[in-house]
């Protein structure tokens, strides 16, 4: 960790632009982005489709190179995809050639770790992620949501500071995104990561959020960060979750 | 949690029956009578037409026989196994690892792109010459032939399995701390491409066979030296009883390569 780290601070995305050449002139899809995340902290990036809130992902990811500005990580500035760092996708993205096991163990593979050590830690992590019992199975044999603890499993493994996932939850059914999310928020009270939620679902941000960093399109930006003081958990019925989620939305739609 | 899980996996995506291991009694059996009805045909055809036009399937049996136990068929199946297999596994693996390093380097591939087009078109059999000057009239020049076959079958194979690998992977295996190209190629792009890689190596034996023939075109004794000189004196029972051997040769390799793949590939 370097010197200048302001305490407390794990991730600083600091006037953060993205440009792309497109047809009628540069395409702005990110313009000056800045903000923090704690340490600990759960913080959900919201916006409409088109407000860049992938290509910030992928910026803070260290897969795409911001145009201008930078991203820290504990301090270090990133230039590239980091272990410190782990990445979840929407669309899962196992290796449909290895087991559970093997897509959890794949990080720890590259020396280091002992293999006792490794089977130890992929088989306590399988557990976490209530996959007991498939460890032995292959990505074709599971459900969607089956898939993303997997790969939740694995981004884990490397045991990063920093638990980073774009839409994890968009591409499963209503019923089996609920479980995710409680299950998510269990795994994040146990391990005391901190987790960056990139999502397109304001009930999902509020729900999740110790704050929501609401995006706008056109060029991307950030219109505002709101913090979300419920106690967990927390229900849609109740009367404050509603105001935020009106408050948020209301943001959205400016 | 666990009965979550099994409502899951009841909604989980078609894993029931997988195209590779399936053997299903009925085309096999189909297969027989499909046999059986190509070997009547050709006994029917074979009764209008004089023995070295079309030998009937008993007098190619009858050939086979003799050959086999007079032990020239095993002799000559022997030194075409002895071209075969050094060309083949020279070929597999010269053509597998150019197609995944060209595949996986623009560069490589900007660089080479213009040589492949002059190059691919070139018939194995219109390096005779090459084989001869380069390997001399024996095994190696043979071997030589069946290897540039081989070779471009996989390269080809290889290349687009490799073209074929999800970005997206790469971009998980980045992110888990995988770094350099070699790393990358080893964890992820070989293990991705395998599928496309296996079943180029599976039609590369095959064209290997097929090989054999034109392979020993310039001398070389073997099972498709045979199969020249024989269709010289018009004996076609004996081109027609070596032919069989290639094919049972053909179809004992591809049949262990299947079982090889199958495991393989056991995760599709």
């Amino acid at each position: 960790m370097a010197l200048n780290d302001p305490i407390g601070t794990q991730v600083s995305v600091d006037n953060v632009s993205k440009q792309y050449s497109g047809k009628g002139g540069p395409v702005h899809a990110l313009s000056e982005v800045s903000f923090g995340v704690e340490d600990g902290e759960f913080v959900c990036i919201v916006g409409p489709s088109g407000c860049g809130k992938t290509t910030l992902f992928r910026i803070i990811a260290g897969l795409e190179e911001p145009t201008d500005g930078s991203v820290r990580l504990g301090g270090d500035r990133v230039e590239g995809p980091t272990a410190d760092m782990g990445v979840v996708f929407q669309e899962y993205h196992l290796f449909p050639w290895r087991t559970v096991r093997g897509n959890v163990a794949f990080g720890l593979e590259k020396g280091g770790v002992s293999a006792a050590e490794r089977r130890e830690r992929v088989d306590s992590l399988v557990d976490l992620v209530g996959l007991e019992g498939f460890a032995d199975s292959y990505p074709k044999e599971l459900s969607g949501g089956m898939k993303q603890r997997v790969a939740i499993a694995r981004a884990l493994a490397t045991d990063p500071s920093l638990l980073l996932m774009d839409e994890p939850f968009g591409a499963v059914d209503a019923q089996t995104r609920e479980m995710l999310q409680n299950e998510l928020l269990d795994i994040w009270e146990q391990t005391g990561k901190t987790v960056l939620f990139v999502t397109h679902d304001v009930e999902e941000a509020v729900k999740l959020a110790d704050r929501v960093v609401v995006m706008a399109k056109e060029p991307g930006r950030i219109r505002d960060v709101i913090e979300v003081d419920l106690p967990r958990p927390r229900s849609r019925s109740d009367a404050d979750f509603g105001a935020y989620y009106e408050r948020v939305l209301g943001l959205i739609r400016e | 949690m666990a009965t979550d899980i099994r409502r899951e996996l009841e909604d989980a995506t078609e894993s029931a029956d997988l195209p590779l291991s399936s053997i299903d009694a009925r085309g096999t059996l189909l297969g027989f009578i499909g046999v059986a009805g190509f070997v009547a045909l050709w006994y029917v055809a074979s009764l209008f037409q004089p023995s070295y036009v079309l030998p009937s399937p008993l007098a190619v049996a009858e050939t086979f026989r003799a050959e086999a136990e007079s032990g020239e068929m095993l002799i000559a199946l022997g030194q075409s196994i002895r071209h075969w297999l050094p060309g083949a596994v020279i070929g597999t693996t010269l053509g597998v690892a150019a197609g995944v390093a060209f595949g996986w380097s623009r560069l490589l591939d900007d660089l080479s792109a213009p040589v492949v087009r002059l190059l691919r078109p070139v018939p194995p059999l219109a390096l005779v010459g090459f084989a001869i000057a380069w390997f001399g009239i024996g095994d190696a020049g043979a071997a030589f032939i069946i290897a540039v076959g081989a070779f471009w079958i996989n390269f080809y194979a290889a290349y687009g399995g490799v073209e074929g690998v999800s970005e997206d992977l790469l971009d998980v295996a980045r992110s888990l701390g995988v770094e350099g190209d070699l790393e990358l190629v080893r964890s992820v792009v070989i293990p991705a491409a395998s599928p496309e890689i296996l079943t180029g190596v599976r039609t590369g034996l095959g064209r290997c066979w097929m090989l054999v023939v034109a392979s020993e075109i310039f001398g070389v004794p073997g099972i498709g030296r045979r199969i020249l000189r024989a269709g010289q004196n018009l004996q076609v029972d004996v081109v027609i009883a070596y032919i069989l051997v290639l094919s049972l040769m053909f179809l004992l390799v591809d049949v262990a390569f299947r079982a090889v793949q199958r495991r393989v590939l056991a995760w599709r």
